[in-house]
């Protein structure tokens, strides 16, 4: 790999604007605050009544999201224009983008399913008295990004993708492609899910969420912890970028894909899967393994998932992998499901611009038989630090990554 | 005795009770009932109802004024304001009522 070729971002975007709500508040300050702390922000919550589930944790948004939308906007809605607001203003640009060329790629796995959820259980409960049918308009997966494009006037390709928890990093994929072919000049990527009681219920029944806050790559981990939350990136050429004077925060190298093949829930026990995703975004950035700073990892903290991940890193990163520094976000804010890959992506940048690692909290010892350098109990500095993969596994077998690099490049 | 009129049937009380089932079934937040306008448009520039709105506001209408409201009255005749929708309401109630006979 020459050096030309690594700065020279051939097929890069810009990335220049940052949206977050997540369980340490509304906005990528309070975000980067949060991952900063290394305390986690995943505890009781009060979205739905759960005292009967096996586990009584999750990372509820608190606040209500200030962004309102319209009156059927789901919670999912609503966090989604919270972070695309805010995204949209740290770009510099208007609230309106009719003429701009944008398009928006989301990723959700439920929706408003939990506002759905709601209209049902009051209609299983007064069979004849039942309202608020208007609840069930915001359910599609393809309403958070939808309710964007309303608010700020999107008319390109408004897509979202519906692959589990490979979503969010999926739509950054087709993002970038777009932006690459010239369909575009802008994307909104991201993704948006809230806390419903599908989801809890659903990983509960699997026995896939910890009882205790989760404790990705630890020796006692249990399973994950359930998230909510949404992150959108203002991704555009570095032309466009230039053209309007925007301040770049870094860039959108490379993506890839694979799947596993192999079972509904259970990856690829050898993590081969993810491997063939990251080899593939590795080769679409023009970068190699060597080149990689850190890796915030998919961690979602259940058994299978980290141990295939380690295998995927060994294979990927090998004499190298015990001095690598690991990092799982959703150590500290849980799993955002369809939006996992959107926050993930947020905080691996917000990492390289501040050149730190944030820690992964979570109870425990790293588990020793893993032979992971994992950032734990406060930010390691990484200064210099230029370029970081993201990685995220979906039921169904699909993996995703992103190779994220800092400004300049 | 001279018939009831339009005005007589339409009353404050009931002006109010279908400003309040509106706010209450509709979730209209930080919406005063006695803000809407007697004549004010429900849909579009008015109060910006919607085609879901109506649907709800339908089933919210036929269980207060145990009143059934087919499908061609769900129009911009009856559904046009508070008061065009009390003067159908008010016109029901009284067909049904004991010795109205009409």
């Amino acid at each position: 790999m020459s050096s030309a070729q690594r700065s020279g971002r051939d097929g890069a975007v810009a990335i220049t604007g940052l949206g977050a709500v997540s369980g340490y508040g509304e906005g990528t300050a309070a975000l980067w605050a949060g991952l900063a702390s290394g305390a986690a922000a995943i505890g009781p919550f009060r979205r739905f009544e759960h005292a009967k589930f096996r586990t009584q944790l999750a990372s509820e948004v608190r606040a209500a999201p200030s962004q309102k939308g319209g009156r059927r906007s789901s919670i999912a809605d609503r966090f989604a224009l919270g972070a695309a607001r805010e995204a949209l203003a740290q770009a510099g640009l208007p609230s309106r983008l009719d003429d701009l060329g944008c398009g928006i790629y989301f990723g959700s796995s439920t929706g408003g399913m939990f506002e759905s959820e709601s209209y049902f259980a009051d209609l299983l409960g007064q069979p004849h008295r039942a309202s608020g049918i208007g609840r069930l308009t915001a359910q599609p997966t393809c309403s958070p990004g939808e309710s964007v494009a309303r608010a700020h006037g999107v008319h390109g390709p408004v897509q979202t993708v519906a692959s589990a928890c490979a979503s969010a990093t999926l739509a950054m994929g087709i993002a970038l492609a777009a932006l690459r072919a010239g369909e575009i000049e802008i994307a909104l990527a991201g993704g948006s899910d809230s806390l419903c009681r599908l989801t809890y219920a659903g990983f509960n029944s699997l026995r896939a969420v910890d009882p205790k806050a989760c404790r990705p790559f630890r020796s006692e981990r249990e399973g994950m912890s359930i998230g909510e939350g949404a992150a959108v990136l203002v991704l555009e050429s570095a032309v466009s970028a230039a053209a309007r004077g925007a301040r770049i925060l870094g860039w959108l190298l490379g993506a890839g894909a694979s799947c596993d093949a192999h079972h509904m829930t259970a990856p690829d026990p050898q993590g081969a899967g993810i491997a063939r995703a990251v080899a593939a975004a590795l080769a679409d950035s023009g970068l190699a393994a060597t080149d990689i700073d850190f890796v915030n990892v998919h961690g979602t903290g259940t058994p299978h998932n980290d141990a295939a991940e380690a295998g995927m890193l060994r294979s990927i990163f090998g004499d190298r992998l015990p001095a690598l520094p690991l990092t799982s976000t959703k150590g500290a804010i849980g799993h955002y499901l369809g939006a996992a890959g959107a926050i993930e992506a947020v905080a691996t940048l917000l990492c390289l611009l501040h050149g730190v690692v944030h820690p992964t909290p979570g109870e425990g010892t790293v588990d020793p038989a893993l032979g992971l350098d994992l950032v734990t109990g406060s930010p390691r500095a990484l200064p210099g630090a230029r370029f970081a993969l993201s990685t995220n596994l979906a039921f169904g077998g699909t993996n995703a990554a992103v190779i994220l690099g800092a400004e300049p490049a | 005795m001279s018939p009831l009129t339009d005005a007589d049937r339409i009353t404050p009380d009931l002006l109010l009770r279908l400003k309040r089932l509106i706010v209450a079934t509709l979730h209209i937040e930080g919406l005063d009932p006695e803000a809407i306008g007697d004549d004010q448009p429900l849909f579009g520039e008015g109060l910006g109802l919607d085609s879901i709105d109506a649907l709800e506001l339908v089933v919210a209408i036929e269980r207060e004024f145990v009143v059934a409201i087919p499908e061609g009255k769900v129009d911009h005749d009856v559904f046009r304001s508070v008061r065009t929708l009390a003067l159908w309401i008010a016109e029901r109630v009284a067909q049904r009522a004991p010795g109205s006979a009409s």
